[in-house]
């Protein structure tokens, strides 16, 4: 199953929120949706959720324009939200029940991730007597319970102690093997460099860089190069203003083309005690500055 | 249809579950059953009371002073077939020593005569229902034209038979008699009032507090605003219906199993006598009217961010139900329900279903008024449940500030 958006145009009143936002993402894959607070994230995953239109483009599903009664989605909003004062089984059930299910269809659904995530005994339970975390988790029920095709997880690990985001980690891994889409929307880079095959960049409402993670970083220029040394002013001195150092207390080494590689490599080599001498490649943190910053480069 | 049916089951059980719900059904199931159980109660009382008719002591002291010590025997029989609820005793004592035994308990009030035609009326707390000087004046003023006859040489039985002569006379109303439904109509006029502005609120904080807990952030995307809304509406105009009916229908149900005990009094007579086609413009205005007013609440509900956002929002909506309610009312104890503010009232849709009820239940109202004005309430109905839907879609993921209502149509127009 592919997913894929197409050219989405959306504006409210006078602002335009989404320019020919378009980007792809596989069954069996996880696609990251980065973005800065009010890029223009949730606004895409509402159209592709169908809860208002876009003035143009379409979401297509293996190349056919979606159909909401076949696809099923599940989606953990950024903005946490069930009923705080009411019986979590009562709400799970209603949420299923929404989403199409019958009633014992859903008891069994969400009795089998309640026991998964450890929270049979809360059943019963108002919603407001649980912790943050454990709130976070029932509320994870309701985007999972109706086992839907394509899974939306926004920001999933805030608030989770460490225990909770590896069982939660664990759960996005299973979706991922077992075909489901996954899209994931988060500002901590670690988990979508963890989790995402494919990431699309959106800043002010257009996609800057969309593909698979690892292309990315690939295609970028080799044109720096990373040096850990035991005499780092000595290189610093030789090299000058090409050399500037890392946060980490490394060197690195801006080189005029990505050809001069080998041959400074062995300069660096041959001349200086090293401990470590290597292409830069960048974090995705590097790269989301990069294409999402105040002055971003043009995709 | 489906989701709207997982809703408004969803909404329904919010209100079986809701404490207060329950709560004040319950109350006044039981303050009904209380009511009229009353004069069985009483009468289980007076019964176990083996002097039945015949209590001195409850029996409150009138007494009365003449002028002239001859004519007591007289008066004193006079007053006592007047004022057959009175203990009359004839007194000896001044002026000030009956003031003082008004003052302290001893007598209820007191009748000092002047002379055959003046009295002096004395009484320690004058009630608003007293009418003991009227009956007195009337009894003395009897008395003086009897004697008055038979002073003129007409014999003591004509004289009599003169003065209680009674013109028969009898009432027929083509129309609707106000004496007997006043009562239930204002009733059910103020059970119209009670309900709507309670469940309107209740609609709208439920909206609200779904946005502002943000339960909503999920349920758009679970279901259709269409469904959230007549879902939400319906379920609490059924949940209204159902608590009516149960108050209503205890009172009907205790008021049969007391029947015997309340005899012939009007008021509640002409209470559990209400025309059946009456209780089906009742049931039609009802729900119309709930409709029109929930909807409403329901897309003002949806543009409040915060649950304190409510009360302001509500307010132009709870003004309008107000004022309608207010002309109803006054035009109902004037007497006067046909007059032009109250035929303007029964068509305009935010009125009508108080002040066509209202002209329905206490005139008579020709049958193509009664069309015309449904058909408006019905359209209007529709075409508020649309705009409604409309509204609440766009205000359920708009936080900040609460737009403007003229906003919030243009836009709702708009798309």
């Amino acid at each position: 199953m592919e997913l894929e958006l197409l050219n989405i145009e959306k504006s409210f009143g006078d602002k335009k929120v989404l320019t020919g936002v378009s980007f792809k993402a596989e069954g069996g894959k996880a696609c990251g949706l980065l973005g800065r607070n009010g890029a223009g994230k949730t606004t895409t995953i509402r159209i592709l959720m169908n809860v208002f239109p876009s003035e143009g483009g379409q979401v297509l599903i293996d190349g056919k324009p979606i159909d909401y009664n076949k696809t099923k989605i599940g989606y953990l909003p950024e903005e946490r939200g069930l009923y705080p004062k009411k019986i979590i089984l009562d709400q799970l059930i209603y949420f299923a029940q929404l989403k199409g299910m019958s009633r014992i269809d859903a008891i069994k659904a969400i009795d089998y991730w309640l026991n998964r995530l450890g929270m049979t005994e809360h059943r019963t339970k108002r919603l407001d007597t649980l912790s943050k975390g454990n709130q976070q988790k029932i509320q994870l029920i309701t985007a999972l319970a109706h086992d839907p095709d394509i899974v939306i997880l926004d920001e999933p690990f805030s608030g989770l102690d460490p225990v909770n985001a590896m069982l939660l980690k664990d759960v996005v891994k299973e979706q991922i093997a077992i075909g489901k889409i996954v899209l994931f929307s988060s500002h901590q880079m670690s988990y979508i460099e963890e989790f995402c095959d494919s990431i699309a960049i959106i800043n002010k409402g257009v996609i800057v860089l969309h593909g698979d993670l690892r292309d990315i970083k690939r295609d970028y220029p080799r044109d720096r190069l990373v040096v850990r040394s035991q005499t780092p002013d000595a290189i610093r001195k030789d090299f000058g203003s090409v050399c500037s150092s890392t946060e980490d207390g490394g060197l690195m080494i801006h080189l005029s083309s990505p050809s001069e590689k080998q041959q400074i490599m062995t300069r660096i080599t041959e001349n200086y005690d090293i401990d470590e001498v290597k292409v830069f490649e960048p974090s995705l943190n590097d790269i989301f500055v990069e294409y999402a910053g105040d002055a971003p480069k043009e995709a | 249809m489906n989701q709207f049916g997982t809703i408004l089951k969803f909404e329904l059980k919010y209100f079986f579950k809701n404490k207060t719900f329950v709560g004040i059904t319950i109350f006044f199931v039981i303050l009904i059953a209380a009511v009229m159980f009353f004069p069985r109660i009483i009468s289980v009382f007076e019964s176990d009371d083996p002097d039945e008719g015949n209590t001195p002591f409850s029996t409150p002291v009138m007494l009365v002073k003449t002028e002239d010590a001859a004519k007591e025997d007289d008066v004193k029989k006079i007053f006592e077939s007047y004022f057959t609820d009175y203990d009359v005793r004839i007194a000896t004592e001044n002026i000030e020593e009956i003031q003082k035994m008004i003052i302290a308990g001893v007598a209820e009030c007191a009748f000092v005569m002047q002379n055959d035609t003046s009295f002096t009326y004395y009484v320690n707390n004058l009630s608003i229902y007293d009418t003991n000087a009227e009956i007195a004046s009337e009894a003395v003023s009897r008395v003086y034209q009897m004697n008055a006859m038979i002073n003129e040489g007409i014999s003591a039985q004509d004289a009599a038979d003169i003065i209680n002569f009674r013109v028969s006379g009898e009432v027929v109303s083509l129309g609707k008699s106000q004496i007997q439904n006043f009562f239930y109509t204002y009733i059910m006029i103020f059970a119209l009032y009670m309900v709507i502005l309670l469940y309107g609120q209740m609609v709208a904080t439920n909206v609200a507090t779904e946005k502002s807990s943000r339960a909503m952030e999920l349920l758009v995307t679970s279901a259709k605003p269409t469904s959230m809304m007549f879902g939400k509406v319906l379920a609490s105009c059924l949940a209204g219906l159902i608590q009516l009916l149960a108050i209503f229908g205890s009172a009907v149900l205790f008021y049969n199993l007391n029947r015997s005990y309340w005899g012939e009094n009007m008021i509640i007579d002409s209470i559990f006598n209400i025309p059946a086609s009456l209780l089906v413009y009742m049931l039609v205005f009802f729900i119309l009217g709930f409709l029109i007013y929930a909807f409403m609440f329901g897309a003002v509900g949806s543009t409040a961010t915060k649950l304190e956002d409510i009360n302001t929002s509500v307010m132009p909506i709870t003004m309008l139900f107000i004022v309608a309610f207010i002309v109803v009312m006054m035009s109902m104890t004037s007497g006067e329900v046909d007059n032009p503010a109250m035929i303007v009232c029964s068509f305009i849709p935010f009125t009508s279903p108080m002040a066509m009820f209202t002209r329905i239940a206490m005139s008579t109202v020709p049958w193509y008024e009664i069309a015309i004005s449904i058909a408006i309430l019905v359209g209007s109905t529709i075409g508020v449940g649309v705009i409604s839907a409309k509204i609440y879609r766009m205000g359920v993921l708009m936080y900040g500030t609460p737009p403007t209502i003229g906003n919030l149509i243009k836009a709702a127009l708009k798309s």
